[in-house]
């Protein structure tokens, strides 16, 4: 059954694109390098030890988050095999030896034939144990990033199970923004490294690490210790044992119900039962009331404005604990940048539920429908970010940073509710259908989103940002306020009378791009030229993966 | 415009490729006020896609519709408010429940709140949805039938003159399927009109007064009934010698007696 799962991945693969792969691999390549680089140029025994712990830890790092990052990780899909008159827990072992098929992989096994090398250059006698270690290692990592992904997309079956996955995600982001300042240290050191190698707590603390434990067991091996080697390859054996157990049981097929389970009656869900609305009877009333429950119940959602908070709060605590303390009072701001990024795909998140905006289409029903959803974004991405900047100035004291920190909130609260409507209607990318959904990157890919937003954010707010800094040299950075108010208005108003233009002329062009996915769009989209949101519409074509399977 | 002789549906040479597939080739149907509609064909046969084409949700390559004399393509807005749509196998706002969903949809169509509230009631009670809105089940934990039963509902809600159903049947139990007769049955006999797309051809027989029959994108026959059926028995004998089937002979199989 495995060769068959094997081949069946194989062929999968092939019908699927390169785009994103490519530069995964390049990456994958590059520490396949640098650690070889650090095995052979240490120079002694006890510095490349230190060393490998260190380039080990990375790489089981970098299969923990790796699959979560990437999109269209779960090619084969557990619920596939559902019905096949197999033991569901077989299922889960061959899915899991499929993981170990492809270059990531084999690449992996490289990397760790450095214990290997360790094991010979340390004592020729302890090579067996570095080989067993390489093996292991492998093993213990692949299963690893199958187990963390697997749970995260169990995790969105429970409140806690989402807000433990919006936490990683948080850490993820804050640490794309601002990794560079912990890991700055470390870098400005890395010419000395293979010659001093780590020293003090970091060895202790690596030590610890399951990865480092076959390189612990190659030195107790090499100092004579023959007994804690085994021991220490003997705990990385049986840690790996029990991942690949856990692995297969939650790889196998799930019959369990779906979604969020709740206990009581969603929270303002009465509107037949006498319940008061304070919404007015108007297509704008309606999208904003949907709007609201959905970004409040929806776990995908959930996932996107949590994610949002916590990668703010991270930032907030880098800056506390870091060697940039200015940036601690910004941890509002930085969350409600995150939140415009995460937001820029949300009819690629409702997915095929957009036919009933079609087929209900009245004379106002798509202004009504992105000014709705406008209103919706700034109503829950307005206070959490204010809150999470009141904390957030307390808690550093930086006082002085108030009017910068109003300034950009008002500014960019405008701007990102204006351009993650335009950017959702432009680049529209379908996930699986959430009726469908299941793990946690199942929502629509948006890396092309992500990328325009980070350019077009500051543009779009460079008045009041122009102005905030002339101000701040002038010592009167309150003066800036009005400004972004009236850049942040004028964005959020410019950019949705754009976004509900686009869609009132391609309306069921967009519902196809959900649809029927990429190849159909593309026949539907303007060729070449047009203007700056056919480009952009190309682009996200081009770009951005079509993680649903095309229906009939 | 919307004299008697207008018809209350027409498809009128509808045609749309997809990738060197054509899906839907020339599709022109004429659905008279008051009658009820069956399109059928095989699987892939083009049903959902010239239906799609006829309410608005995909573009044609050629070709238009017209509901009560209105072209769907070039006066969307108004063409669309008499009309009922339930497509098949897509996502709703999931999160949130039955009721709201209706209430959702009433506002969006531009309903009084009491109205909706009235119909929706009453909507959630025929299709034995109110238990499930007393739990607040979101739509999310539907199950297929009750998908099925609270997509009628919002095709329902503004009371369209020309209801579109994608294989309304499938998946609704043996119960709710006389009840979902009975209000088709009670909507016709207003004066309303009704499409529906099966491929099981005795629910057809049973529920239509016209029949299209369509394969790979083409319209074999379309009439009435009778004029349909002419002389064979049945309408699955007549679909079968329009559409060709493979015979299972003597020999083929074999291994399933073993």
């Amino acid at each position: 059954m495995v060769e068959l799962l094997i081949r069946l991945k194989i062929t999968l693969g092939r019908h699927s694109s390169v785009g994103t792969r490519f530069l995964s691999l390049v990456m994958i390549a590059l520490g396949v390098a640098l650690t070889w680089y650090l095995a052979v140029a240490a120079t002694s025994d006890q510095v490349r030890s230190g060393l490998l712990m260190l380039a080990l830890a990375v790489w089981a790092g970098g299969w923990l988050l790796g699959p979560t990052i990437t999109n269209g990780v779960g090619v084969l899909r557990a619920q596939y095999f559902t019905l096949l008159p197999l033991d569901r827990n077989r299922v889960g072992a061959g899915l899991l030896a499929t993981a170990f098929v492809g270059t990531g992989p084999l690449l992996t096994l490289v990397a760790t034939a450095t214990v290997a090398w360790h094991a010979w250059a340390s004592d020729p006698a302890a090579l067996f144990l570095g080989l067993l270690g390489m093996l292991a290692l492998l093993v213990l990592m692949v299963s690893l990033s199958r187990l963390v992904f697997r749970a995260l997309g169990a995790a969105m079956h429970s409140r806690i199970g989402m807000e433990i996955a919006s936490l990683q995600w948080g850490l993820i982001l804050a640490g794309l923004f601002f990794g560079w300042m912990v890991v700055q240290p470390a870098f400005s050191a890395v010419s000395s490294l293979s010659r001093e190698g780590l020293q003090g707590t970091v060895l202790t603390v690596l030590s610890v690490v399951p990865t480092s434990w076959p390189v612990l067991a190659v030195d107790a091996a090499a100092a004579g210790s023959w007994g804690a080697a085994f021991g220490w390859l003997g705990a990385l054996g049986a840690l790996t044992l029990v991942t690949v157990l856990v692995t297969v049981r939650l790889l196998a097929p799930s019959v369990a119900p779906r979604g969020v389970r709740r206990r009581s009656r969603p929270l303002g869900s009465r509107v037949l039962l006498g319940g008061r609305s304070f919404l007015p009877d108007t297509p704008l009333g309606a999208v904003v009331g949907k709007e609201l429950r959905q970004w409040w119940r929806d776990p995908w959602r959930g996932l996107e404005l949590r994610a949002a908070l916590w990668t703010g709060l991270i930032i907030g605590v880098f800056g506390l604990i870091g060697p940039l303390p200015q940036i601690a009072p910004f941890a509002g701001v930085a969350a409600l940048l995150v939140i415009g990024l995460g937001g820029a795909n949300m009819y690629g998140h409702d997915g095929t539920a957009l036919w009933l905006t079609v087929v209900g289409q009245g004379r106002d029903t798509l202004r009504a429908d992105v000014r709705g959803r406008q209103i919706a974004f700034a109503l829950l991405a307005g206070p959490s970010s204010a809150a999470l900047s009141l904390v957030a100035v307390v808690a550093s004291g930086a006082y002085w940073a108030v009017p910068y920190v109003v300034s950009g909130l008002v500014v960019f609260l405008g701007v990102t509710a204006g351009l993650t409507l335009l950017l959702s209607v432009v680049a529209v990318t379908p996930g699986v259908d959430p009726h469908l959904r299941v793990d946690a990157n199942d929502a629509g890919d948006n890396q092309i989103q992500v990328w325009i937003s980070l350019v077009a954010l500051p543009l779009l707010s460079a008045p009041a940002l122009g102005t905030l800094v002339w101000a701040g040299v002038q010592g009167v950075p309150w003066l800036a306020v009005p400004v972004a108010l009236a850049n942040g208005a004028l964005a959020a108003w410019l950019l949705g009378r754009s976004a509900h233009q686009r869609l009132e002329k391609r309306l069921p062009e967009t519902f196809t791009r959900i649809r029927y996915g990429k190849a159909v769009a593309a026949q539907a989209a303007a060729g070449s030229g047009g203007g700056l949101l056919d480009q952009l519409e190309r682009g996200a074509l081009a770009t951005n993966v079509d993680i649903k399977p095309t229906g009939s | 415009m919307t004299s008697d002789d207008v018809p209350a549906l027409e498809l009128d040479g509808l045609t749309k490729t997809f990738n060197e597939t054509r899906a839907a080739d020339d599709v022109s149907i004429a659905v008279p006020r008051g009658a009820t509609l069956g399109l059928v064909g095989p699987n892939g046969a083009g049903k959902t896609t010239s239906l799609s084409m006829a309410v608005g949700l995909l573009r044609p390559d050629s070709g238009t519709a017209r509901v009560l004399g209105v072209d769907v393509w070039r006066d969307p807005v108004e063409a669309k408010q008499r009309m009922g749509v339930l497509p098949d196998g897509l996502s709703l706002p999931e999160r949130l429940t039955g009721g709201e969903l209706l209430d959702y949809w009433g506002r969006l169509r531009g309903l009084p709140r009491d109205v909706t509230r009235t119909r929706a009631e009453e909507l959630l009670q025929v299709l034995e949805l109110d238990g499930a809105e007393r739990d607040g089940v979101l739509v999310a934990e539907f199950s297929t039938g009750m998908r099925k039963k609270i997509g009628l509902a919002t095709a329902l809600l503004h009371a369209p003159d020309v209801l579109v159903l994608d294989e309304p049947y499938e998946a609704v139990d043996p119960v709710s399927a006389r009840v979902l007769t009975a209000i088709l049955r009670r909507f016709t006999d207003g004066g309303g009109t009704v499409v529906i797309s099966s491929h099981v051809m005795a629910l057809v027989e049973q529920l239509t007064d016209r029949v299209a029959i369509i394969a790979e994108g083409r319209v074999l026959a379309d009439g009435t009934l009778g004029e349909v059926r002419g002389a064979d028995a049945t309408l699955e004998d007549t679909f079968v010698r329009l559409v060709g089937a493979r015979e299972v002979g003597e020999g083929d199989l074999a291994w399933l007696n073993s």
